[in-house]
């Protein structure tokens, strides 16, 4: 049996900041918020669920291809619906601006309902509402028609997206409580379900974190996804060049000086 | 200058946690921005009630059962836990997201369809975004609670009971967050029900929700139950149909016991909210 060797070398150095995006040490630091992120995760299995039963599977996705390729969906998502087109759009630049997402997915809500009779999906005294929308065989739910043009093929088991939420709060208690920027997001979520992420789910929700001066998730302005960090910086990168092409001379010969005042002479 | 002794003022303190608690559900991030939650803090002899609501259905409920003499004896003995309504008024869309989620093509057909149903146990219909946005309400509740080092549990079955007085007037769906007494072990591992379960209980509890556990050879098509320790001798047989005991029983539940409970308390609960 191979046996713990504990490991002794305790000395080091690291060098840890938020700039430039994607240095070394940003990368360090996006790092430290991947182990909250995990540690959310944790907290979100852990969350009280209706007679304890096991049902939320999660994704990690982090690293610059990965979250464009998630914002970009969200975009595509955005103009599906008008009264979706601007708050995702506001929030694809919210992904680009996270160090990592976190997707929760209960992967009973749409197969394998709580079947108390609550009444919460339908207002009725039964599970009826749920079944007689579903293909199922004695109430066994056939999933495998997965061709439904909705966004989500409901209806679904609101008693188990009820516990969707119970992880996802517990998730955000613990960002919280770590001091890492968290919220939750539909449009994240249902994005990521579209991309194949937590397949075994009937309903996803993301959960951006991240560890900045500035909270991603809050304080943006109008038109967000046109005026953001990212546009602001390329911008600056546009106007600078062309204003040092305009100001042209000859550094070796020649420097422009300040004016003298005769204040300055004082 | 002070000295206490004993730990009766924690009952007060629980009460003061609970409103910790209650910011906490007002400050718990939504995903829609948009769902209004309402929140109402009992206790003492205003859980009488509640207890009276539960005692027919904890009856015939095991999980009602457990919530019901836990609460009811902590109460007898003058540790009152604190129970926090949490309700939400979801059984409409304002969000036009038209996702599909609860199973109509359109928010504007859920509505609709919202309008023609009077709502079962725990309320209903949901628009499960909004109901996403209560349940992190709910579960900020509980994880408050235990920063607090406050024992909890948040309970259908307050929930049920607080619906039927109409608690939360202005919701459609309700739980409620047990609290205290100040102590290890009220709502899990329940030391209460020492005195209500029995070996025999117990067993025949785990025979009917997990039979297979009980199950002999399979391959005859009808297997024999292991429901006794010479279980050949004679064998039994796992039958399934209808009850009609079970089901009279339950309709009595429902359309008697609760209703006399009803007619007893809601005018008083009902009162509250007037003078309000």
């Amino acid at each position: 049996m191979k046996k713990y060797v504990e490991d002794l070398n305790f000395e080091g150095e690291e060098f840890i900041r938020d700039w430039p995006f994607w240095s070394p040490q940003d990368i360090r630091r996006k790092k430290g918020v991947l182990e909250a992120a995990r540690l959310m995760i944790n907290s979100a299995l852990t969350a009280p669920f209706a007679g304890g039963v096991p049902q939320i599977e999660t994704h990690l996705i982090y690293g610059q291809n990965e979250l464009e390729m998630l914002a970009r969906k969200m975009e595509e998502i955005a103009h599906t619906n008008k009264n979706w087109e601007e708050p995702f759009l506001y929030e694809a630049v919210m992904v680009r601006d996270s160090d990592v997402i976190i997707l929760l997915g209960n992967t009973r809500c749409h197969e394998t309902p709580l079947d108390a009779g609550c009444g919460m999906c339908g207002g009725t005294l039964d599970c009826g509402y749920f079944y007689e929308k579903k293909k199922h065989k004695y109430g066994l739910v056939d999933i495998t028609d997965r061709s439904s043009t909705r966004m989500i093929d409901g209806p679904l088991c609101t008693a188990r997206v009820d516990d969707l939420g119970y992880a996802v709060g517990s998730a955000l208690w613990t960002a919280y409580t770590l001091m890492v920027d968290a919220r939750p997001f539909a449009s994240i979520g249902m994005a990521g379900q579209k991309l194949g992420y937590c397949p075994n789910s009937g309903m996803v929700v993301g959960v951006p974190v991240a560890a900045k001066a500035k909270n991603p998730y809050v304080d943006v302005n109008a038109d967000y996804h046109l005026i953001n960090m990212e546009k602001v910086l390329d911008s600056a990168r546009k106007m600078y060049a062309t204003t040092r092409i305009i100001r042209g001379f000859d550094y070796r010969k020649w420097i422009p000086k300040r004016q003298k005042t005769g204040k300055e002479d004082e | 200058m002070g000295h206490m002794i004993g730990k009766d003022y924690l009952q007060d303190h629980i009460l003061e946690v609970a409103k910790n608690i209650v910011l906490a559900i007002h400050k718990a991030p939504q995903i829609t921005g948009k769902t209004e939650i309402e929140v109402e803090i009992i206790w003492g002899k205003d859980l009488e009630p509640i207890l009276a609501v539960l005692e027919p259905v904890a009856a015939a409920v095991r999980y009602v059962q457990w919530d019901y003499e836990t609460i009811k004896r902590c109460y007898q003995r003058g540790e009152s836990p604190v129970v926090i309504g949490i309700g939400t008024k979801v059984n409409t869309s304002n969000l036009a997201w038209n996702c599909g989620a609860c199973g109509f093509n359109t928010c504007k057909e859920f509505n609709a369809y919202a309008k023609t149903v009077d709502g079962g146990q725990l309320g209903g219909p949901c628009c499960n975004w909004k109901i996403l946005d209560y349940a992190i309400a709910c579960d900020w509740a509980c994880a408050s609670a235990w920063q607090n080092k406050v024992d909890n549990r948040i309970m259908g079955s307050l929930g049920f009971a607080l619906g039927a007085l109409n608690y939360l007037p202005n919701s459609n769906v309700k739980l409620g967050l047990a609290l205290g007494p100040a102590r290890d072990m009220v709502y899990y591992s329940r030391e209460d029900m020492h005195k209500v379960l029995n070996y025999e209980m117990d067993k025949m509890d785990m025979l009917r929700c997990i039979p297979t556990m009980f199950a002999t050879f399979a391959g005859g098509g009808n297997p024999m139950y292991k429901t006794k320790d010479d279980w050949w001798a004679p064998p039994d047989f796992l039958n399934i149909g209808f009850s009609d005991e079970v089901m009279a029983a339950l309709e009595k539940i429902l359309y008697e016991q609760v209703p006399e409970a009803l007619v007893k308390y809601s005018p008083q609960v009902e009162a509250r909210y007037k003078k309000k």
